[in-house]
């Protein structure tokens, strides 16, 4: 098996996906940055791919998360689930140390889930919104 | 440096956070109205205090973080230096006199993937002469403490050049 590279065009968005096989059994798939690998089933060839180890996130790729940028404490939300926004709107204010952060959306969608609460403390990169 | 002043404002910070991107300007307030630190901790400001806001440059949070942190350090030195006092910090970002507080720091930032907006309001006592009942025990100001009314204007550019020179080693 050769290397491949292509593009792959999901909901108007574009990803590079590299594939490359890893020794005799095994092949790595990159995707917008992100390495999943799987091995052969088995060891044995022919027999189709599957997972190597637990590493492949079930992420659909039509979502979007706003994480925490730094640690602190949500003092206020800004948006409900289901509803739909606009970029640069704000969703929620972080607190942290004396900074006061207001989280703002990067992108126009809809908020699929909040996965905190008011008050709640959270550390740098934990997801604070899913939008869709 | 650039300064713009207003007799009477809500807050030097939600003024500030209106202005376009302009790093270093300085929002100067001889009154808010609804002065505020964190969680809305409302911030007495008549006139005769300082109250004033810098927009910062584009940074990373994690330097805005520090020059937070910082920013105590620099009003205490100021304060020191200046007239001679010995202020204590309470971190994060309050500055004590003899165990009353003189000076509160409250940054604000807006971050979508990266930093869009930050700025940083700095209320510090100076010239009020005398604070209501219900903060006597608990604030104190530089007129109160050294007898005498401190120049305002002077205050700023040392806190704010200071300010400049401790982003410029953080983010070497």
């Amino acid at each position: 098996m050769k290397e491949k590279k292509f593009k792959l065009n999901i909901r108007n968005k574009e990803y590079v996906v590299e594939i490359k096989p890893e020794g005799t059994d095994s092949v790595k798939i990159k995707v917008g940055g992100e390495e999943f690998n799987f091995k052969q089933k088995g060891g044995e060839k022919g027999q189709g791919l599957s997972l190597a180890g637990t590493s492949l996130p079930k992420k659909n790729f039509g979502e979007k998360e706003i994480r925490a940028p730094i640690s602190g404490t949500v003092s206020e939300i800004f948006v409900a689930e289901g509803e739909s926004i606009e970029k640069d709107r704000k969703v929620i204010l972080l607190s942290a140390m004396k900074m006061e952060n207001e989280i703002v959306s990067d992108s126009k969608g809809k908020i699929k889930k909040i996965k905190v609460e008011k008050e709640q403390n959270v550390k740098e990169g934990t997801v604070l919104i899913i939008m869709e | 440096m650039k300064i713009e002043k207003y007799k009477k404002v809500s807050s030097t910070n939600i003024l500030a956070k209106g202005k376009k991107h302009k790093p270093w300007l300085v929002v100067w307030a001889e009154e808010q109205t609804a002065g505020h630190g964190r969680k809305k901790d409302f911030w007495f400001s008549p006139k005769g205090g300082l109250y004033f806001s810098v927009i910062l440059p584009k940074s990373t949070v994690e330097d805005i973080q520090t020059l937070t942190i910082l920013a105590a350090f620099v009003v205490a030195k100021v304060i020191k230096e200046n007239f001679d006092l010995e202020p204590l910090i309470k971190l994060p970002n309050d500055v004590y006199i003899n165990r009353k507080k003189v000076a509160g720091i409250l940054t604000e930032a807006v971050i979508g993937s990266e930093v869009k907006f930050s700025i940083m309001g700095i209320g510090l006592n100076t010239n009020i002469g005398k604070f209501p009942a219900e903060l006597e025990n608990t604030a104190t100001s530089l007129k109160i403490e050294i007898g005498r009314k401190v120049d305002n204007r002077d205050i700023i550019n040392q806190i704010v050049k200071e300010l400049k020179h401790q982003l410029k080693i953080i983010s070497e």
